[in-house]
């Protein structure tokens, strides 16, 4: 029979190491909640995009770079949820509202982002885009482009576990 | 436009610039042509159809108008008719075009007819994005003043009658260049138009600049710009659920021929539960002989369930020509099934309206698509 310090031992043991996975799980959960706004590794002038530019980037309202470089921001389809969140952190507008505006701006010549598929899409087209601006979970970021924002969902908005993650390493 | 050389001259005017255009959309895209990897979007109503290879995005809005106004016949007009063209060159251009076929068809109980149909150039212009937050604009334009006359299409707009606050002391459009963006003060963002015009040497098209565009208006007063030189800021706070603009407009009249200042501000509130907004004018003449003109109104918007809106309009404006008081009561609901279409019903009444905009029902159709 072990003893009563031995039986201490282990149960001490057991609350260390589940401790350390829910912190874990609780690091990996909010990871997921985050949002990487990236554009091409080549695009060496865009080192960070503010949160006011980023938002007027996606609204078309900023169409240039300080430099005079195009900006080409793309979108996720309508009913991704990545998109959904990245509307509400970034931009600060419903998908209805967004709706109604880009209506609006429809009247006025302007059209809204271009939409790609997948995530992979958008870092395939952002990597070899100059000016190409896009949004995916942090996972899928890689050598060939670079976060200049870190967006953080509130916990309302926490996005759920991506499946769809490449199998490589986080960056 | 009686004298015939007049006429010959003004259609050539319009050959030349649709050739220039008609070149300007067909030919190939520049050196940002659409990539590859640049799929076609599925249709959506609202936003156009897009083809990737030519940049280019094809659109319009559509809108079936009905009256019933007193001591006017009631009728059915298929009111507008607009073709939006948009094409990309290279990162920098954007060429625009609206070209609208007006008043297609009207009937009425005794007959219908077509001899009030018109087709104009309503806007076309060029856009060269030269730096953050500036962009420059070349052509025939709305006129910056106010929220309604930048985005007045029937299905994106509240009621089937416009304010006569919007139309009346101003031209709708201008021709000539435009500075325009976007910049942020302090963590808002600031919306600007600055312009200069000189429709005498630029105008293209007939005008159809009408002072008072609403049914049953008997006036015929035209507010065409000679020249004019102004602009426009739009302050937008609280995550663009407030907005508040200003204008200024110094500009003459080709008839009567006067020089005016315009003043103008303007709101726009959305709430959860209710929406306002409202603009307002005031007009002075060089000559003290011509009266100022001047007034304004606010509007509610109310969400009900199903996709149905209730709106109420309060107006009232003091006309120069001729000088008086008009007050306008209008109360509506309108139905928006899905984005870029809206269904219309409308009461309007008032005070010393008749001339301007008579009382009775207004109803319509309309779709962006």
């Amino acid at each position: 029979m072990p003893s009563t310090f031995t039986r201490w031992l282990v149960v001490l043991g057991v609350l260390v190491v589940a401790g350390t996975g829910a912190r874990c799980a609780m690091a990996a959960q909010a990871g997921e909640s985050r949002i990487a706004v990236i554009v091409s590794s080549r695009d060496h002038g865009v080192q960070t995009v503010d949160p006011g530019t980023l938002r007027n980037i996606y609204l078309k309202k900023v169409f240039v770079d300080p430099h005079g470089h195009a900006y080409i921001p793309v979108n996720l389809p309508p009913e991704s949820r990545l998109r959904q969140a990245f509307s509400r952190a970034a931009i600060g507008m419903s998908e209805r509202r967004l709706q109604n505006y880009w209506n609006q701006q429809y009247f006025q010549g302007v059209s809204p982002p271009f939409v790609l598929g997948s995530e992979a899409a958008v870092v395939e087209f952002v990597a070899k885009t100059p000016g190409a601006i896009g949004y995916v979970e942090p996972c899928f970021v890689t050598a060939d482009v670079h976060a200049v924002q870190m967006l953080t969902l509130p916990a309302a908005a926490s996005l759920p576990p991506a499946a769809a993650c490449p199998r490589r390493p986080v960056r | 436009m009686s004298n015939p050389r007049r006429r010959y001259r003004h259609y050539a005017d319009l050959l030349v610039w649709g050739l220039a255009a008609v070149l300007a959309w067909i030919l190939p895209a520049g050196a940002a042509a659409a990539d590859e990897s640049w799929q076609a979007q599925p249709y959506q109503l609202g936003q156009g159809l897009y083809f990737p290879q030519q940049s280019l995005r094809v659109g319009g809005y559509a809108d079936i108008h009905f009256y019933s106004l007193d001591k006017h016949r009631a009728a059915l007009s298929v009111e507008d008719l607009s073709l939006f063209l948009s094409r990309d060159i290279g990162t920098h251009w954007k060429l625009f075009s609206e070209t609208e076929l007006g008043d297609a068809l009207v009937i009425d109980s005794q007959h219908a007819t077509t001899k009030d149909a018109n087709i104009d150039v309503e806007r076309l212009y060029a856009d060269y994005h030269t730096r953050s937050g500036i962009t420059l604009r070349f052509g025939k334009f709305l006129t910056p003043v106010g929220q309604w006359n930048l985005v007045h299409a029937d299905p994106l707009v509240w009621t089937v009658s416009r304010p006569l606050t919007t139309t009346g002391s101003f031209s709708r459009h201008a021709s000539g260049a435009m500075l325009y963006g976007t910049v942020n003060l302090r963590q808002n963002d600031l919306d600007y138009w600055l312009f200069a015009d000189d429709s005498k040497a630029l105008a293209f098209t007939r005008s159809h600049n009408l002072a008072f565009t609403d049914y049953g208006a008997s006036s015929t007063l035209r507010n065409d710009f000679q020249h004019a030189v102004g602009g426009q800021f739009l302050y937008h706070m609280l995550d663009d659920r407030l907005s508040l603009g200003a204008s200024y407009v110094r500009y003459a009249l080709k008839t009567p021929r006067q020089q005016y200042r315009l003043t103008g501000i303007d709101f726009g509130w959305s709430g959860r539960r209710v929406e306002f907004s409202g603009e307002g004018i005031w007009r002075t003449a060089d000559s003290p002989q011509v009266p100022d003109e001047y007034g304004g109104y606010v509007q509610a918007v109310v969400p009900l369930p199903r996709h149905l809106y209730a709106v109420a309009r309060y107006e009232r404006y003091r006309n120069s020509l001729p000088s008086q008081w008009v007050t306008l009561r209008t109360f509506g609901i309108d139905y928006r099934p899905e984005s870029g279409m809206s269904l219309k019903l409308e009461y309007r009444e008032g005070n010393n309206n008749a001339a301007l905009a008579p009382n009775g029902v207004l109803a319509s159709i309309g779709v962006l698509f």
